[in-house]
């Protein structure tokens, strides 16, 4: 009895001595953090801003130069003859109707006249002929682009009749009113093209098919879409180098 | 009575291999904690050496002890005063005393056996 009482003692004993090292251990070792001290005396210290300064002069001169190389690359490119093709092949797929146009203008709304329907007159189609004299009184009037229904008039557009559907390259206008976007040069532009077409002669002669041309000037800019159908150019061919010479 | 000492070297050994690192805020309380289960573990050697040893009270001695110092140190923390170093007072004396009963104990025991070997 007495023997296992002193087994059990010592065990306990011996476990909680256990548990004592084990956390004498641990606090060894967050105590005894190895402490740098620092131990440099004025010239040293001294010394040490000097290098650190060095090297700040350094780094600093180092970005300058970066910062100057990044813009020599950007004179360069802007230069190069490639930004300079890149620049007209933006500027002629402006002119030919690939890109989306943001500038002042008006807008005319086609709609039937409100009157005829009334006496039970049906409003027809708008004729080709009609709109044809339109654009081509607008492009007098020096309008820089123009969308009808939202397509995109370029050079090779093609306003016909086909069977009985008046067709602006494949795109069918079928429902009145729609609108005609006009973009001139600038806001001064804007305001002749407006004045000049509140007087035109094109908008009796819609009114003859009974169709009414409202004018509207919009206080803002006005976008017109870009050609969305394929350029197709069947007659002409790219000049031949060897043959046009070197130049 | 080498057993505990073997442990205490097992537990020295184990924490030094182990890759436990305490915080900084928590090193007081471990400290204090480490502070309690001496004083425990010298109470007991000298319990054992008075023939007044209890099992029970050692063990309960023994966690009581770290608990009661652990908390008296948090308190002392959330309260501003220091007060852990009334627990660092209280163990720091009872460590003293009971080593120095133990000496005592160890002393008479020694010049009693001396005296014995000489009769013989």
């Amino acid at each position: 009895m007495k023997n296992v009482d002193k087994r059990k003692k010592n065990l306990s004993f011996t476990l909680i001595a256990i548990v004592i090292g084990f956390m004498i251990a641990i606090q060894f070792r967050t105590v005894k953090e190895p402490e740098v001290r620092d131990t440099r005396d004025t010239w040293q210290l001294r010394d040490d801003i000097l290098k650190q300064n060095e090297l700040q002069l350094k780094l600093i001169r180092e970005v300058q130069s970066h910062e100057a190389k990044i813009a020599q690359y950007e004179t360069e490119l802007k230069h190069s003859k490639e930004q300079v093709l890149r620049d007209t092949l933006e500027e002629l797929k402006e002119e030919a109707g690939l890109t989306e146009v943001t500038g002042y203008g008006i807008i005319l709304s086609i709609e039937p006249v409100m009157e005829d329907l009334l006496i039970g007159k049906t409003v027809s189609n708008v004729s080709p002929d009609l709109l044809k004299r339109l654009v081509n009184e607008l492009n007098m009037y020096e309008a820089s682009h123009i969308a009808i229904d939202n397509q995109r008039l370029i050079n090779t557009t093609v306003i016909r009749d086909i069977n009985n559907e008046t067709k602006i390259d494949g795109h069918s206008i079928k429902k009145l009113p729609f609108e005609i976007k006009v973009i001139a040069e600038d806001a001064k532009g804007a305001e002749k093209l407006y004045n000049r077409m509140q007087v035109s002669k094109s908008a009796d002669e819609f009114f003859v098919d009974n169709l009414r041309v409202k004018v509207i000037k919009p206080e803002g800019k006005i976008t017109i879409p870009a050609y969305q159908n394929a350029i197709r150019i069947r007659d002409m061919k790219p000049v031949d180098p060897e043959k046009g010479g070197n130049s | 009575m080498w057993l505990p000492v073997l442990g205490l070297i097992i537990g020295v050994i184990l924490g030094l291999f182990t890759e436990i690192k305490v915080s900084e805020e928590y090193a007081n309380y471990l400290s204090i904690a480490v502070l309690a289960g001496l004083d425990t573990l010298f109470g007991g050697i000298r319990a054992q050496l008075q023939n007044i040893y209890d099992e029970k009270v050692f063990v309960s001695g023994f966690f009581f002890n770290i608990v009661l110092a652990a908390s008296l140190a948090f308190l002392g923390v959330h309260l501003g005063v220091d007060l852990y170093l009334a627990a660092v007072f209280a163990f720091g004396v009872r460590l003293f005393q009971n080593i120095a009963v133990i000496r005592r104990i160890l002393l008479t025991k020694w010049t009693s056996n001396k005296e014995k070997t000489e009769k013989n």
